[in-house]
């Protein structure tokens, strides 16, 4: 009888633990810091960015817009859903419906906005919704990156996400609604194989190696004001999720986790 | 008297230690855009984020002829009509802030 309630605990804890894994919702470019105005590519993968591994088939997302400001212009928003083309990109174990499009970008702060379907994670029989936010800059002109967009499930940056030099710390501010979530659970990933656009795939080599699988998926906790720090060790994409911050979040009647993210770009000082 | 005319110099020098690095975090910024109908704007503004409303621009031919001469608008832009051959924009917005920008750099 005692093997069998632990074994039942045993499989109880494994259930709760392996969802663990990072999904993580990509809003990709090469480049978010250009010095000049022009077409830019936009890769949506839903996908575990560290090992370039397990990509999820993404939904048709319920919202993708781009709020552009430069200066003290106010904010101008513009609907990119109808641009959206879906793509299958190519992990190192799978592939997975995604999405891409182009932007023409001008001078200013391009804030690009997703709110993708929720998705069913049928290991955990929940729903898995991610906010996401990836800001890029032209021309060096900054804009409104540090005000909230109105998302429901929000990272604000309190730095500016693209002018982040290796070794420097990147701050943002979780909100919910607009409020600020306290002690919210953030894990951090390190975009470790370059997304090749052309293949639609990622590149075999990794840049960086786990020493255990604790470094894979970094995590850390906001403070009471829903403000989080976290210093940047190496140049490139770094993602910050923060976790199911709606408490009562739930979709077709079962649980969903909603939760915020933010792209940062850091580069090596030369 | 000696003493007061250091006293200046000091003073001088502080003023000019203080408005060097204001000077420095205030780059003037203008990018031009070619609309493809016919028409570019320009955008100005400043790295800090404040407006060029008000700048003052002029668009001039191969020879240094002013073909228009207007002003950044109300959301530091300026929109002319794209001139048949070689042209450059100036944004001027005072000593130290000026930009050209080369007519056969502005594309879309």
């Amino acid at each position: 009888m005692k093997h069998v309630i632990t074994t039942i605990s045993t499989l109880a804890i494994l259930a709760i633990t392996l969802p663990a894994f990072a999904h993580f919702q990509m809003i990709y470019t090469p480049e978010s810091a250009l010095n000049r105005g022009g077409r830019i590519p936009l890769a949506i993968v839903f996908t575990h960015p560290f090992e370039a591994g397990h990509t999820m088939d993404m939904g048709r997302p319920e919202q993708f817009f781009v709020t552009r400001s430069r200066g003290e212009n106010i904010p101008k928003k513009t609907d990119l859903l109808p641009m959206l083309k879906p793509m299958t990109w190519t992990s190192l174990t799978n592939s997975g419906a995604a999405y891409e499009t182009e932007y023409s970008a001008r001078g200013g702060d391009h804030i690009f906005c997703l709110v993708p379907a929720p998705y069913y994670e049928g290991e955990e029989d929940a729903y898995i919704q991610q906010f996401t936010k990836m800001i890029v800059n032209v021309g060096g002109e900054p804009g409104a990156w540090m005000e909230p967009v109105g998302l429901d499930c929000e990272i604000v940056p309190l730095c500016k996400p693209y002018d982040r030099w290796t070794g420097n710390v990147f701050q943002g501010k979780v909100l919910f609604k607009g409020k600020p979530v306290s002690g919210a659970e953030i894990e951090i990933e390190y975009l470790n194989h370059k997304p090749l656009l052309d293949k639609k795939a990622f590149a075999k080599e990794a840049s960086a190696t786990a020493p255990q699988a604790a470094f894979v998926l970094q995590t850390i906790f906001a403070d009471d004001n829903g403000v989080f720090t976290f210093g940047i060790p190496k140049a490139g994409w770094w993602g910050f999720a923060a976790l199911g911050i709606d408490p009562e979040g739930s979709f077709k009647g079962k649980a969903c986790s909603r939760d915020a993210v933010i792209w940062i770009q850091a580069k090596d000082m030369k | 008297m000696k003493f007061k005319l250091s006293v200046f110099i000091f003073a001088v020098m502080l003023f000019g230690f203080f408005l060097t690095p204001a000077a420095q975090a205030h780059t003037p910024l203008c990018s031009c855009y070619d609309n493809g109908d016919g028409t570019v704007t320009c955008e100005g503004g400043f790295s800090d984020g404040s407006s060029a409303a008000g700048v003052e621009m002029h668009v001039e031919d191969g020879s240094g002829k002013v073909l228009f001469k207007g002003k950044m608008n109300e959301d530091s832009e300026y929109t002319f009509d794209k001139p048949a051959g070689d042209y450059k924009v100036l944004f001027d917005a005072g000593e130290g802030h000026k930009i050209t920008v080369n007519g056969k750099e502005i594309t879309e």
